[in-house]
């Protein structure tokens, strides 16, 4: 009986691969989100450029709202990125029974 | 918390196995239903809602701005989104501490989509049993129209959802036309399908896997908790040792708890998790170990609530403080914005004026000692009446005042720019002084609003 139980859950992870793109696209997409609201809740896309002419991603606001999210996404995203990669690269964390003085001895 | 258990996970490169939730009637089964009709309901029929002229909810992105039935926000409103946005965070952390996820279980939109496509799986492919044998079978013309069927009522509710979320920015009637005469514009097909795609595979695939890896609430709610929020719990003194025995036997005589091990807890759970492990941060607290376990307990004539809601007091046999610091404090805050939310949204100034001076003359010198200056006058009517507005001007003496009529007017929700030419005369003025502009409506009801410019003159 236990067994049948431990069937449904136990290791229960997704491949790395696909566990690394959904944690550096979901909470980016989540800043994004919120980036493009202020963002746009300040500045009217159309507005946008020098010489009162819109860069052309900018000439419908449409367009703009879009471009910035997607700008927002992908600056976000490349942080994430590079989070993560600095996580996933790291020595594992040292054992409990660590050196005195708290630096980790070589592996 | 658990990092004990860290060592175990050379299995952090397995696959994930699909989890084939098992169908569970209960009171809070029903509760989710409710809730689900309720949400999903809102969010598809809000959209076509009239409110006289236009769509009663519509958050006009191309004309910036956002009608909520008789109001309508424009981008100078823009902090009561952000003070909304305030009040359902702590309102967020008030319910966590009083009732842990409840928002988890009841009303986060991936848990309510992923039920949606759950029900939709087993209308389609039959039981937990069934679709796991499916799953496993080789093959077959059958199998192929199920998980057809399937995967196509899939999409053209997740569509059919995009649809609806991008009915919440253009109108949608209009939408709706577009659609079936294939013309939407190149950013409505693209968020109709980004929207849509992105219910298909969360609540289609991800699913529990939002929750698990995704997250960021999953990882931090519990930092709301403390030792009387309520939440899904076994009684671990009460079922241990846990163990089949026959029917009518006393467990207590063969050294038995009340948890008669049948494991149907983990079958319905739809993360996959083993409840009587204690508290982990998958659980999503959708109660339906509960009302399953609650079940069995009823079939083999033990009390029930064996799973059950309890705060970590009660467990422990302790009193139970639904009132205590944490939560008076979330509580009167809430209230307190709330009502400051409310006497503000009604009271706020529903007309306001912007001012730019003309920035090809610095200033002209007319005949007769007089120095004037031009500047563009925005008057913007938020209100749902038309207004005359008389501009008026203040901190120079003998100023002038000319905009070529008496009365500017404004329609509702429109703005309207007017050229406002100011003229003082030569005397003592020097450089630069700061100009007060007025704006006043003529009519019952009064209205105003002021402005700031610079005023140019020659320096000698
Ligand atoms: S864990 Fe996150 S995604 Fe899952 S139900 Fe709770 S709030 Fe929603
Ligand atoms: S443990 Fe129970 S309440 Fe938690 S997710 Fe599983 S079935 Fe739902």
């Amino acid at each position: 009986m236990r067994k049948a139980a431990d069937e449904y859950t136990g290791r229960l992870r997704w491949p790395r691969l696909g566990q690394d793109v959904a944690i550096v696209a979901w909470p980016s997409f989540l800043v994004a989100s919120v980036a493009t609201m202020v963002c746009f809740g300040f500045i009217d896309p159309v507005l946008v450029g020098n010489d009162d002419y819109p860069p052309p991603a900018f000439q419908t606001r449409m367009a703009g709202y879009a471009v910035g999210f997607f700008f927002f996404w992908l600056i976000a995203a490349l942080s994430s990125l590079m989070t993560l990669y600095l996580v996933r690269t790291a020595h594992p964390e040292p054992a409990d029974e660590g050196t005195d003085d708290g630096t980790r001895s070589p592996e | 918390m658990n990092e004990a258990q860290a060592p175990v996970d050379g299995a952090l490169y397995a696959a994930r196995q699909k989890i084939y939730p098992r169908d569970i009637k209960g009171r809070f089964q029903r509760l989710r239903v409710y809730a689900v009709f309720a949400l999903l309901g809102l969010y598809y029929v809000l959209p076509w809602i009239r409110w006289g002229e236009r769509q009663a909810v519509l958050f006009d992105l191309p004309a910036r701005k956002f009608h909520i039935f008789g109001l309508t926000l424009w981008p100078q409103d823009f902090y009561f989104l952000t003070w909304l946005l305030i009040i359902a965070a702590l309102a967020l952390f008030f319910f966590t501490a009083l009732a842990g996820r409840l928002f988890c279980g009841y009303a986060c939109p991936q848990t309510v989509w992923t039920e949606t496509f759950v029900w939709i799986e087993r209308w389609v492919e039959g039981s937990r049993t069934q679709q796991m044998k499916l799953a496993k079978a080789p093959l077959s013309g059958e199998k192929i129209l199920r998980k057809g069927t399937k995967y196509f009522l899939w999409f053209a509710f997740a569509l059919w959802t995009g649809f609806t979320f991008v009915g919440y920015f253009t109108p949608i009637n209009e939408l709706a036309g577009k659609v079936v005469t294939f013309s939407t514009g190149p950013w409505e097909t693209f968020w109709v399908l980004f929207y849509g795609g992105a219910t298909y595979v969360n609540a289609g695939f991800m699913r529990e896997q939002v929750c698990k890896y995704m997250c960021p609430y999953a990882r931090f709610q519990s930092a709301m908790f403390d030792q009387d929020t309520l939440i899904i719990t076994y009684d671990e003194k009460r079922g241990e040792p846990r163990g089949a025995r026959k029917k009518g036997s006393d467990p207590r005589a063969a050294g038995l708890g009340d948890c008669v091990d049948c494991t149907v807890c983990v079958q319905v759970c739809p993360t996959g998790i083993d409840i009587r492990k204690g508290l982990q941060y998958e659980c999503i607290a959708c109660a339906a170990c509960i009302d399953a376990c609650d079940e069995v307990m009823e079939k083999v004539g033990y009390p029930k609530g064996l799973i059950r809601y309890d705060t970590q007091s009660g467990l422990e046999g302790r009193a139970k403080h639904v009132l205590r610091p944490r939560t008076i404090i979330y509580g009167s805050l809430i209230a307190l914005l709330i009502a400051g939310f409310a006497y503000s949204i009604t009271h706020r100034n529903v007309v306001a004026v912007d001012v730019i001076r003309d920035r090809n003359a610095l200033f002209r010198e007319l005949p007769g000692g007089l120095i004037e200056n031009v500047y563009s006058v925005k008057i913007l009517n938020k209100d749902a009446a038309s207004h005359e507005f008389s501009i008026t001007a203040d901190g120079l003496p003998g100023l002038q005042v000319d905009y070529g009529t008496d009365a500017v007017e404004v329609g509702p929700g429109d703005v309207q720019s007017v050229a406002v030419r100011l003229r003082v005369p030569r005397g003592e003025l020097k450089g630069g002084s700061d100009i007060l502009f007025t704006i006043r409506t003529q009519d019952e009801r009064a209205l105003e609003a002021t402005g700031k410019a610079r005023f140019l003159a020659p320096t000698n």
